[in-house]
């Protein structure tokens, strides 16, 4: 398998990775809305933790494709 | 036929194959999907950046709200108060109206008057010795919890001191 196809192969399996904590997140968010307009604030800093640990996730893995980019440029140069 | 040939009816037969306007503007289809998800990559991750700060911004936005609720007000007397059985006020601003009822056992107890199903206002009922949501028939008990109708989370209790005959409003306690 060429190294772009195993790309394309692992940014897909990335793209629904990511995709799919995007909509956790959104989740959360409605969550800590309805937690804050009622009053239930204990909600909140769980739901806003567990928000910034998928933005962690996310951000290993772009940084992982920052990385895939500059390793396969310098294996065609 | 030699290899050079070869090449350009190769060349030739894949120049007849594609229409004009492919020749003059060449896409290359996966080469330009590889960078779509890439970029999608890229936009999701600031998307996420954004949600988990809106995230942060309900916790900064509660720690605002809360710091109105220790402010101690003045609310009333005890003495009005157990003439009428219950007494309505506001409080910790003047948006949140909130109610104190003496309990049978004697007790002084006070909630939001916000009702935690859609917001009506709940009202002191001596017969069912609760607080009742005529929007829904919803039912609290002079605990602050819901015992009746749709209302599921308790109401927020309302903190108070009581020096010599006068009612302080001290704090918001929300469960």
């Amino acid at each position: 398998m060429s190294l772009r196809r195993q790309g394309t192969t692992l940014f897909s399996a990335m793209l629904a990775f990511v995709g799919a904590a995007v909509v956790l997140q959104l989740w959360l968010l409605t969550v800590s809305m309805e937690a804050l307009l009622s009053g239930a604030f204990k909600t909140l800093i769980p739901a806003a933790a567990g928000s910034s640990l998928l933005l962690l996730i996310n951000a290993g893995l772009l940084r992982y494709v920052f990385r895939f980019d500059r390793d396969a440029h310098g294996e065609r140069e | 036929m030699n290899i050079q040939d070869e090449g350009q009816g190769c060349a030739g037969c894949k120049a007849k194959a594609t229409p004009k306007w492919q020749q003059d503007f060449p896409i290359e289809w996966e080469a330009d999907h590889y960078v779509t998800r890439r970029e999608m990559v890229k936009f999701l991750t600031l998307g996420s950046l954004l949600l988990a700060s809106a995230n942060w911004a309900t916790v900064v936005a509660s720690r605002l709200l809360h710091r109105g609720s220790h402010v101690e007000r003045h609310i009333g007397s005890a003495s009005a108060l157990d003439q009428e059985g219950s007494m309505l006020f506001r409080y910790p601003t003047e948006a949140d109206p909130c109610i104190a009822v003496r309990t049978p056992e004697g007790k002084l107890v006070a909630y939001s008057q916000v009702c935690t199903h859609l917001s009506c206002a709940v009202v002191y009922d001596k017969a069912e010795n609760g607080l009742f949501c005529p929007c829904h028939h919803g039912l609290f008990n002079l605990a602050g919890q819901p015992i009746g109708g749709p209302p599921t989370r308790p109401l927020p209790r309302v903190q108070l001191e009581q020096r010599g005959d006068q009612l302080f409003a001290v704090g918001l306690e929300v469960v």
